[in-house]
């Protein structure tokens, strides 16, 4: 099992997307925040793409969270993807309500749309 | 601990509930729980061994986290301990993620349920599937509240050594940035510890400690009976003609007085360099 590691790419046009390998938990929290304050200190809209995550937990999910308020307090567009992810974590979205909430979605073609469209949804 | 248990001690910080995390899915995949299963449990020991990392001490302590399983009629139960000042959810924590890891436990698991007091809490889990377990009888040891250090466990000899013993070398190698070569050594030598004779273990039971950190693992293995340290060094011939001397950076025996016994118990130290 793999040291959790989150990464962060640009994608066109100016949409910041954070992956994930391995599994997450308290021990990788700072990482994603250095990772999500960065982009909205930027002004970059977020994609959190967990589809590479084996394993998440509800500090991880507490991270996104705080970030997607702060994102929307700046007027910056924020969603989540999971395609084809580790059972495990669609489990702990699914019993916390937070897939249809936030909402998750099943591809990051439709998750970078909504982030470029901006908080309200567009 | 009971005929088929495991117990883990680590110090509560977030870099141990992978380790934590890791020990109990290999118990519970022992116990044939489906993987689905497996990640339920993976997904509630983590929150509830996270409440004690995140509200057990003082911020600048790292007591011990202490987690036990065992076979129950209806699965596993899982107990989560710490002898901290007191389980505190706050009422409105800031973080969003203290908001959901309680009522993620109480979903996942078939009971759960918390006590606490002056000398520490205790979050007492059942985790389904059913698996066919014996009763068994409790009988806690004394931890001192004060130190905390690297992972101390205590395995009933027999099926679950070897899985919970290799997904805990393999996470703390991968902390210690072992190689693919050397991880893969370390898993050798724990795999064959597990293998060893039952009758070298003091009372049927496989008890590891493992200090990791500046690259290296330090694995002590015991209370072995007098002479057990040289017979799982003997036993120790791995496939292509490999020795435990040879994967091993070191090897020490040591013997250390024990309670209410005549001669001093043995353990075997191993050292595992990076």
């Amino acid at each position: 099992m793999g040291q959790g590691v989150v990464s962060s790419e640009r994608v066109e046009p100016g949409i910041e997307v954070i992956t994930f390998s391995g599994e997450h938990d308290l021990n990788t929290t700072p990482q994603l925040r250095d990772k999500l304050t960065a982009a909205i200190q930027e002004r970059v809209p977020v994609v959190v793409d967990l589809s590479g995550a084996d394993f998440i937990d509800s500090s991880i999910l507490g991270e996104v969270l705080d970030a997607r308020h702060r994102a929307e307090d700046t007027g910056l567009g924020f969603a989540v993807v999971l395609t084809n992810g580790a059972p495990s974590v669609g489990r702990v979205l699914e019993v916390t309500g937070l897939d249809s909430s936030l909402p998750v979605h099943k591809t990051r073609a439709a998750a970078i749309k909504e982030a470029r469209a901006g908080p309200s949804g567009g | 601990m009971n005929a088929r248990g495991l117990s883990l001690t680590v110090a509560a910080r977030p870099e141990n509930l992978a380790v934590i995390r890791q020990a109990l899915a290999g118990y519970a995949e022992a116990m044939g729980f489906d993987p689905d299963a497996v990640a339920d449990l993976k997904t509630i020991v983590t929150e509830a061994s996270m409440n004690v990392v995140v509200h057990a001490y003082p911020d600048d302590a790292a007591g011990p986290l202490e987690v036990s399983a065992r076979p129950h009629e209806e699965g596993i139960e899982i107990a989560v301990r710490d002898h901290g000042s007191g389980f505190k959810p706050p009422a409105e924590p800031e973080d969003p993620g203290l908001r959901l890891g309680l009522p993620l436990i109480a979903t996942l698991s078939d009971q759960f349920e918390i006590r606490g007091g002056s000398e520490g809490t205790e979050v007492r889990m059942i985790v389904r599937p059913s698996v066919n377990g014996d009763a068994a009888e409790e009988a806690g040891e004394a931890i001192d509240p004060e130190e905390a250090q690297g992972t101390v466990m205590s395995i009933a000899a027999g099926t679950f050594v070897r899985p919970v013993l290799a997904r805990v070398i393999s996470a703390l190698a991968a902390r210690a940035d072992f190689s693919i070569d050397r991880l893969s050594d370390s898993i050798l030598i724990g795999d064959a510890v597990s293998a060893h004779d039952v009758s070298d273990f003091q009372d049927a039971m496989v008890g590891i400690e493992i200090l990791d950190g500046d690259g290296r693992l330090e694995v002590r293995i015991g209370p072995l009976v007098e002479g057990g340290s040289d017979r799982i060094m003997r036993g120790l011939e791995l496939p292509g003609g490999a020795s435990l001397r040879q994967l091993a950076s070191d090897i020490a025996v040591e013997h250390s007085p024990s309670e209410g016994a005549d001669e001093p118990s043995e353990f075997l130290l191993i050292t595992i360099d990076r």
